[in-house]
């Protein structure tokens, strides 16, 4: 293990590491553009270069080894008078199109600009001229002239996704990124090169001028969109209601976490946000024959959330307790899930089954599972039944005519029923509650609609495939009436009888943690924003 | 150190202008002064006399609107190019800086890609507007400019204050009422 | 009997005709004089068929509008006192001219007229008390409003009020002295028969300091700048600040008409009142000398009327406690030594 010394600081690494881990360790921040940790080591950009002693010239940080006494200094004068001079060559082609360009706000090249340049431009000569906003994938627009050549991108598309679309053509002053002839960017991780990208050259097409960056705000959070359950940021802002049309959301980024999902993130989890604006139920609904809806959808009429739950207390009494189904989803919370068979189960008497859609979809080896939903480990790790057949027991049931009522957590039943088999439980059923976020033909076919509120909204736990268990994070107000599904539960749980006296989520998980063993041990302090694997 | 204090002296009156009434009848003397020299003016000049020595110096403003200074902010235009086209990329650099948040711009491709952004929809509600300038001082492309020299602007109605892009792109076109359009918030 | 009530009214709307049609005028003046001492040009835009008639359609103008706006009493307001309030001020600042003489005596057809509403032989008293009444106007609007800025307004201008009456009244008992009469037609025969230095004795010659005593505490009676303390439209709210409309309207118009009284009450004490300067009453009064006379008197007031016009656009307001201290301290001790000094003189010329 070599000991080096950085700006008169002296530190430990692993043999093999280089300059900038060393110094990244010590919290030097050493600029970089071509330099990912994710990536093989480019060295082109030259941004790093950094003064070592008994070395004739500058050496690029990202790529020298460290050894054992070697004495680095990062903020000498001719270090700084270099980065000056790197980065005017670096801008000597740029366009300085700022204004019309997504990445300003966080892009690296007005960062160390204004960090490590603030020199006066010396360029009398024109600016070369490359191609502008060129759509080179579904995802991606690419301007050349912004690019610095990095080569970022083409290693990912080399290395993490191994479909090689991207390369760089022409030499000198007219190389410039491109894809490859009857190509296009279009894998299924193609929006992480707009990620890496440390300029404006790659930029989501989702994203494009939809909002300024500065607008934005983040929250971690986790993808709700497979099993994997990809670290990501949800980008919000609501200060502005004209943009997007009043949504709160603008995009996800992926978030990094070593143990999960690396700093990628796949396309489906990346543009899987409208849900969370789009087509949500804002208030509760009961089904009336009038056919004018208020709430935008048909025989549905809003009504208090007290008058709700009363009703759903009161219809939840009426049927015989044999004659219920209750159905909760994989899409629920570690402390929803929970609730629900504590509620259901333990205090009203009912059978909670838990049913999966059967849309497995695409999966790889890399960061795309097969199972669509976040939390089917953590479900199977709170004891319920997670099998497939359940959903078959349950129609058959229904065929039987069996099933008077229904309690449907978020899922839409038409998603993986037949549309006659749907029909067949929906006909004899005398109740059908749904509560869940957003109108689907389930939620339409409803007596009764609670709507609840989504990931973003709610704190709460998801466990992934792996067993990690993860937290996210409340960045959101319920949209309109809505509320976190634990708060509906409680109050079902209160008008059956028994109060519930939970403020916050955490007070559920650390009952879950003390009820199921292989919770035992974890609080939200533990799992923190990496996650913590189940015992 | 102790901070620097300059003891201004107030000027001690003198015994005159102590009684007071004397520096009253001096006062009284100038403005009755100009009362007499405007009086006899105005009365000359109704016999057509000495017309070249003005009596006031007041500009009858409807009829006779004075050029003011040059960078006296008046109402907000945006510029345009040669073909007409708003200069404006939406940036939304004015819409950020604006302290009164009265600018409201939604941002669409251009088809040329030298320009590539224009806005969709760029509207002000000069009825929050503060008239500070800075979405001027902000503007890097020159696109927006209080220089209309359109100083009477009032409305019965909050919409009428509400300027879109087709107004606020022709000002020479005033009087017309255009009814905002997009977001309205 | 009927003839002589029939003169008395006569009289009597001969004198309300012209102090109303001057004190609506005054309206018009304070506009204009204003601006052409400011070198603008002034109101000139209200016309009728296109005709402005440098202005004069304004004061019109303005009251159709102080009479078609709203009357608006506060909650919480004394109804009665709140619409009670604008009245006295203005009842008593027209009584005070009953016994302001404007002329000699009239001889026609073997009748005497005395060109006096009421000839009364405390004339000078009388006035002084409808002047101090005037003060119970603005008190009670402060009082009734229901409302402190009203309030305040209105102890401001009583404090002022009383202040300068004091100084007002003693500074006059030098003139009284004087003249030995507090008869006011008697006060203006006597400064046309006394001699001073050969001149007719008017009483700013035999009493100037009284003068500049009674000219400044009349523009304080009159709360107009630099005096304007109990109003301060421009920035302090004064005590008609919750009142609209007409009885606003009475409010402004019985400053004005106080003006105009302090005016006449100067030119009657001070300047001779109708005496024609230089010219001895002819032992046989023709009318056209009462009409000389007349037209004296009133040339005088629209002299004193201007000057205090200009006095208001020239100064600015005094501070409250500079008033108070100029009241008290200042013009108070002054009129006690004038009286003092007249005293003397009078007892030395005996």
């Amino acid at each position: 293990m070599p000991t080096l010394t950085v700006n008169g600081k002296e530190v430990t690494v692993e043999k093999g590491s280089t300059v900038i881990q060393a110094a990244e360790k010590l919290g030097f921040d050493i600029p970089r553009y071509c330099y990912h940790p994710g990536l093989s080591i480019a060295g082109n950009c030259r941004m790093c270069l950094v003064e070592i002693e008994k070395f004739p010239k500058l050496q690029i940080a990202c790529h020298t080894q460290v050894q054992d006494g070697m004495v680095v200094k990062t903020e000498s004068d001719v270090v700084k008078k270099t980065r000056e001079h790197i980065l005017e060559f670096l801008l000597v082609n740029h366009p300085l199109d700022c204004p019309v360009c997504d990445q300003a706000g966080e892009c690296w090249l007005q960062n160390y600009y204004m960090k490590h340049g603030l020199y006066d431009s010396r360029l009398d000569e024109d600016k070369v001229k490359k191609s502008k906003a060129v759509s080179i994938g579904p995802t991606v627009m690419l301007d050349s002239e912004r690019c610095i050549l990095c080569s970022r991108c083409v290693r990912f598309t080399d290395e993490i996704t191994k479909t090689s679309e991207l390369g760089i053509f022409n030499r000198g002053d007219h190389s410039e990124i491109g894809i490859y002839p009857g190509r296009e960017l279009n894998n299924k991780y193609s929006g992480n090169v707009v990620d890496i990208c440390p300029v404006g050259a790659l930029t989501d097409k989702d994203f494009r001028f939809k909002c300024r960056v500065w607008y934005l705000k983040a929250s971690p959070s986790v993808c709700t969109g497979c099993s994997m359950g990809c670290n990501i940021e949800i980008h919000y802002q609501l200060e502005r209601k004209h943009i997007a049309g009043g949504d709160r959301v603008m995009r996800f980024k992926p978030r990094e976490n070593e143990e999960v999902n690396k700093w990628w993130i796949c396309d489906e989890g990346r543009y899987g946000y409208p849900f969370i604006d789009k087509n949500r139920i804002h208030k509760p609904c009961r089904r009336v024959p009038d056919p004018v809806s208020k709430d935008g959808q048909k025989d549905m009429s809003p009504i208090p959330w007290d008058k709700a739950l009363d009703m759903a207390a009161q219809k939840i009494k009426e049927i015989p307790k044999d004659a219920w189904a209750v159905l909760a989803s994989p899409q629920m919370t570690n402390e929803e899930l929970y609730l629900a068979k504590k509620v259901f189960g333990d205090t009203l008497g009912l059978a909670i089954s838990l049913v999966s859609p059967n849309r497995e979809g695409y999966s790889d080896d890399f960061l795309i599972k097969a199972d669509k939903n976040p939390n089917t480990r953590g479900a199977f790790e709170l004891g319920y039944n997670v099998l497939k057949t359940q959903l078959e027991e349950m129609v058959r049931k229904a065929e039987a005519g069996k099933i008077r009522g229904l309690y449907v957590f978020g899922q839409d039943l038409y998603e993986f029923l037949k549309p006659e088999t749907a029909e067949k439980i929906f006909g004899p059923c005398e109740l059908l509650i749904f509560q869940g976020t957003n109108w689907n033909p389930t939620a339409a076919r409803a007596s009764l609609v609670l709507p609840s509120a989504v990931f973003a909204e709610q704190d709460g736990t998801f466990t992934n495939f792996q067993r990690r268990v993860q937290r996210i994070f409340k960045a959101l107000e319920p949209m309109g009436e809505s509320k976190p599904g634990w708060e509906i539960l409680a109050g079902l749980s209160e008008r059956a009888g028994r109060k519930l006296s939970y403020k916050e989520t955490h007070e559920i998980f650390d009952e879950i943690a003390a009820a199921v063993p292989v919770f035992q041990g974890l609080t939200y302090t533990k799992i923190g924003k990496k996650g913590a694997v189940l015992a | 150190m102790p901070p620097k204090t300059k003891v201004i002296k107030q000027r001690e009156l003198n015994f005159l202008e102590k009684l007071y009434i004397p520096e009253v009848i001096r006062g009284v003397c100038i403005t009755s002064g100009h009362f007499f020299k405007n009086l006899t003016l105005h009365s000359l000049h109704r016999i057509g006399l000495l017309r070249h020595i003005a009596a006031a110096v007041t500009i009858m403003y409807p009829e006779i609107k004075r050029r003011y200074p040059h960078r006296y902010r008046t109402r907000h235009r945006l510029t345009k190019r040669d073909d007409g086209t708003p200069r404006c990329v939406a940036c939304m650099m004015c819409e950020t800086v604006c302290p009164a948040k009265c600018i409201y711009i939604v941002a669409e491709e251009n088809p040329d890609p030298n320009i590539e952004k224009q806005p969709k929809t760029f509207d002000i509600d000069l009825g929050k507007c503060i008239y500070c300038g800075f979405c001027v001082e902000a503007c890097p492309e020159d696109a927006i400019r209080m220089d209309t020299q359109i100083m009477n602007i009032a409305g019965y109605t909050r919409e009428s204050m509400y300027y879109t892009k087709d107004r606020l792109l022709n000002p020479e076109r005033e009087g017309d009422i255009v009814k905002p359009s997009g977001s309205l918030r | 009997m009927i003839i002589e009530v029939l003169i008395k009214a006569v009289l009597a709307f001969i004198v309300l005709f012209s102090v109303l049609s001057f004190a609506g005028l005054h309206a018009w003046i304070e506009r204009k004089q204003s601006a052409v001492m400011q070198d603008r040009i002034g109101a000139n835009r209200a016309s009728i068929f296109g005709f402005t008639l440098l202005g004069l359609f304004h004061p019109i103008a303005d009251a159709i509008k102080l009479f078609m706006k709203e009357d608006f009493i506060p909650e919480g307001a004394n109804k009665v006192l709140h619409t009670l309030a604008p009245c006295l001020s203005l009842v008593f600042a027209f009584a005070a001219f009953a016994s302001i003489p404007f002329g000699d005596v009239l001889r026609i057809g073997g009748r005497e007229i005395t060109l006096q509403i009421a000839n009364i032989n405390v004339g000078l008293l009388y006035v002084l008390a409808m002047m101090s009444m005037g003060v119970y106007g603005v008190v009670l609007a402060g009082f009734s409003s229901n409302s402190n800025y009203a309030f305040l307004g209105g102890l401001r201008a009583a404090s002022q009020m009383l202040s300068y009456e004091i100084a007002m009244g003693v500074s006059l008992i030098g003139l009284i002295m004087v003249y030995g009469t507090v008869d006011l037609q008697e006060i203006v025969r006597r400064q046309g028969e006394f001699r001073l230095f050969g001149l007719q004795a008017w009483g700013i010659l035999t009493q100037p300091l009284a003068f500049f005593i009674f000219l400044t505490a009349g523009i304080a009676e009159t709360k107009r700048i630099p005096f304007d303390m109990p109003e301060g439209e421009s920035e302090i709210v004064g005590y008609f600040v919750e009142y609209s409309g007409m009885k606003f309207g009475m409010y402004m118009f019985a400053d004005f008409i106080e003006t105009i009284l302090i005016a006449c009450l100067t030119t009657t004490l001070f300047f001779g009142g109708w005496q024609v300067p230089f010219m001895h009453a002819p032992a046989a009064y023709s009318l056209g000398f009462a009409l000389l006379q007349v037209l004296s008197f009133v040339v005088k007031v629209v002299f004193f009327a201007w000057l205090f016009m200009t006095i208001r656009w020239t100064l600015p307001r005094f501070r409250y406690d500079q008033l108070l201290s100029l009241g008290w301290k200042a013009m108070f001790p002054l009129s006690l030594a004038n009286i003092l000094v007249t005293a003397l003189i009078l007892l030395i010329r005996r």
